[in-house]
């Protein structure tokens, strides 16, 4: 499902970044673990496709991402990869409920609803639909975060430190919804942490 | 999930940024429109008033305000003229038809017109129900008149001197019936009473058939001084110290009104009148005295318009005015106002695009993170675009909107002050063609706007964007 080749990349007159191989097959979970300043944030750019990689290829689902114009990799990454950022990032004029609709709608035009509700019921955001996202708790705005990586079903999504600033009790409770959905949305999770609680959920680990 | 509704969202969700472009987009649109539409129609009412006259012939004063008084009935008189000086002109073999006017009574601030069915022909005013005038003291109200009064046909009313509603003698012994109303003209007609010659004249009779000349005479005094002081207010005291001497001085009162007329009128006029006066006095005073308060002429050759002008205003001592002539020039004074108040809107226009441009600029570098998220939810940037751009449009076309409507509300007031005023009533019409031309301008300076402030959209590094706290 996510495969990489000699994937390397160098910000302008920064350090040069190599990063392993990966070979994820599909629905698998796949945890990359490493301490700040070693690019875990930048591999997930790559990955994704929001950065260009300076050589190597990314497959995803057997279509080179490295090669897709800007437009078609847009419309890749739309409908094919999920993402949960570190830091939280909302359409703050629009609700959560609205949000959730966005998500969905673009750039493959599905409007289920059931869906939506369905997510929104599983991640405790039921009574908060109606609500802005400013007026969410960090904890529903994480569910939130949660819920727009996976409402439109990736086949891939890549998770930025989902656990970075929870309790012990939190990160399970995170990472098990975050498995939990995925398994339903029968995508592969690829989490990107330096956070060592979160190793001992999964099994394979790549380190950096 | 549109892409106009996000922007619509987007919109709402900061209404102040907005409201800065807003107003200016408003204040542009609202003076543009509004300067167009009341020069237009002030134009297009004088030109349909003023086509059935080619020349005004009256008394010696100001042509302007004799166009103004005599054709469009806005202004006071310059004066009276006699009627048989005005039948010379007449029957001048270039004149085509001339039709005599006098005035100076009113009933409720509308003027009471006495002249001839002519008129109404000229004007191309037909009766709505009722009959013309046939005999004095029968009376056709406009249209606008009968509306605003309610007065119906069989209904009595009294007019009253003066031209303003307030104040002014009435002349309640001489009752006028209202025989007919007309249709409505779109010309001045629709703000007039009108009835025959006679009843003017026999109006300021006061029935009193011993002083009948006197009296006479009183009514061409009053109307010297309307002309000659031009204020309404003057002229009613003017006539109120007119009325006592009058009866203090019953029996000279014809010396007397030489009198005033030596003082009211310019000093070889006076000498000339009075020359004339004394020549025709001995065949029929009564008649030789009826005066009129101007002709109004419509050639019968175009050599007319180059000719009888200048004859009379050298050969007489009347003065002929040609209303297309003193209207373009009012026109032309009134046009550099307009041009200047234009140019003003256009130039908050530009700056109300200005303005719109920095907004926009302001929204996208407020929302470059969502802006780089929708980017991540498989919109390209030719759809961040469009957003920026329905947003960019909606604010144009709301701030149009409401620039118009502010403009026909300026409208409404300003129909109502000219219609207490002048007795002009304004169109309250829907978007002319140029009006949707300026929308057209707006909704294209908001377009450059948005590509102006979309650059950046284009070069967005959304990795960078993303990371940022």
């Amino acid at each position: 499902m996510v495969k990489t080749n000699s994937l390397h990349f160098q910000y302008p007159g920064g350090e040069l970044f190599n990063f392993p191989d990966i070979d994820l097959g599909a629905k698998e979970h796949l945890v990359i673990l490493g301490p700040s300043g070693v690019g875990k944030t930048t591999l997930l750019h790559l990955l994704s496709g929001i950065l260009p990689a300076n050589g190597g290829s990314i497959f995803i689902n057997d279509t080179e991402i490295t090669s897709l114009d800007r437009k078609a990799l847009d419309r890749f990454r739309g409908t094919h990869i999920g993402l949960i950022f570190q830091q939280y990032h909302f359409v703050r004029s629009l609700n959560v409920i609205e949000n959730l609709q966005l998500r969905q709608y673009f750039p493959s035009k599905i409007k289920e609803k059931e869906r939506r509700l369905a997510i929104a019921e599983r991640l405790g955001l039921a009574d908060h639909l109606g609500k802005k996202v400013t007026q969410l708790s960090q904890g529903q705005q994480q569910r939130l975060s949660i819920a727009l990586g996976l409402i439109h079903k990736p086949m891939v999504v890549f998770a930025d430190e989902p656990t970075s600033n929870l309790d012990d009790a939190n990160c399970d409770k995170v990472l098990g919804l975050l498995k939990e959905e995925a398994k339903l949305c029968g995508s592969s999770l690829v989490i990107i942490t330096h956070d060592q609680r979160v190793t001992e959920h999964f099994k394979n680990t790549i380190a950096l | 999930m549109r892409l106009g509704f996000i922007a619509y969202k987007n919109m709402v969700s900061k209404p102040l940024n907005m409201v800065l472009s807003l107003l200016l987009l408003v204040l542009s649109v609202s003076l543009v429109t509004f300067v167009l539409q009341l020069s237009g129609q002030l134009n297009g009412q004088m030109e349909k008033n003023i086509t059935p006259v080619d020349m005004v012939v009256g008394a010696k004063g100001s042509p302007l305000q004799l166009v103004l008084s005599s054709v469009l009935h806005i202004d006071d008189p310059t004066g009276n003229i006699k009627l048989n000086e005005a039948e010379q002109i007449m029957k001048h073999p270039f004149v085509g038809s001339a039709i005599p006017v006098s005035y100076g009574d009113n009933y409720k601030g509308y003027r009471i017109l006495g002249t001839e069915l002519g008129y109404l022909e000229r004007y191309g005013a037909v009766l709505n129900k009722g009959s013309l005038f046939d005999t004095s003291f029968e009376i056709v109200a406009g249209y606008a008149v009968a509306q605003k009064l309610g007065v119906n046909i069989g209904d009595k009313i009294t007019s009253s001197h003066g031209l303003a509603a307030a104040g002014g003698e009435a002349h309640e012994d001489h009752p006028f019936t209202i025989v007919g109303i007309l249709e409505p003209s779109g010309t001045v007609v629709d703000q007039l009473l009108i009835c025959n010659l006679e009843s003017i004249w026999d109006a300021h009779t006061h029935g009193e058939e011993e002083h009948e000349d006197d009296e006479q005479q009183e009514t061409d005094g009053d109307h010297k001084h309307a002309g000659d002081e031009g204020h309404d207010h003057d002229h009613e005291e003017g006539e109120h110290h007119h009325d006592d001497e009058d009866h203090h001085n019953d029996n000279d009162g014809h010396d007397h009104e030489e009198h005033e007329h030596n003082h009211g009128d310019e000093e070889h006029d006076h000498s000339e009148h009075e020359a004339e006066g004394d020549h025709e006095h001995d065949h029929d005073i009564h008649e030789e005295d009826r005066e009129i308060t101007s002709l109004l002429v419509k050639f019968k050759s175009p050599l007319g318009l180059v000719q009888l002008p200048r004859f009379i205003n050298e050969n007489t001592n009347m003065q002929a005015a040609l209303p297309g002539f003193e209207i373009q020039r009012l026109i032309g004074l009134l046009g550099s106002g307009v041009k200047t108040l234009n140019g003003i809107a256009v130039a908050i226009l530009l700056v109300s695009g200005f303005s719109i441009f920095i907004s926009l600029l302001k929204t996208i570098r407020e929302r470059r993170q969502e802006l780089a998220l929708l980017r991540t939810y498989g919109l390209n940037t030719r759809k961040l675009l469009f957003l920026v751009l329905f947003e960019g449009l909606f604010l144009a076309f709301i701030g149009f909107l409401l620039g118009w409507l502010l403009g026909r509300l300026a409208l409404i007031l300003a129909s109502k002050y000219i219609e207490s005023g002048y007795g002009y009533v304004l169109q309250i019409n829907g978007p002319d063609f140029v009006e949707l031309l300026l929308l057209g301008v707006t909704l294209v300076i908001a377009i450059i706007a948005v590509f102006l402030a979309s650059t950046s959209i284009f070069k967005m590094n959304i990795s960078k964007i993303l990371s940022d706290v």
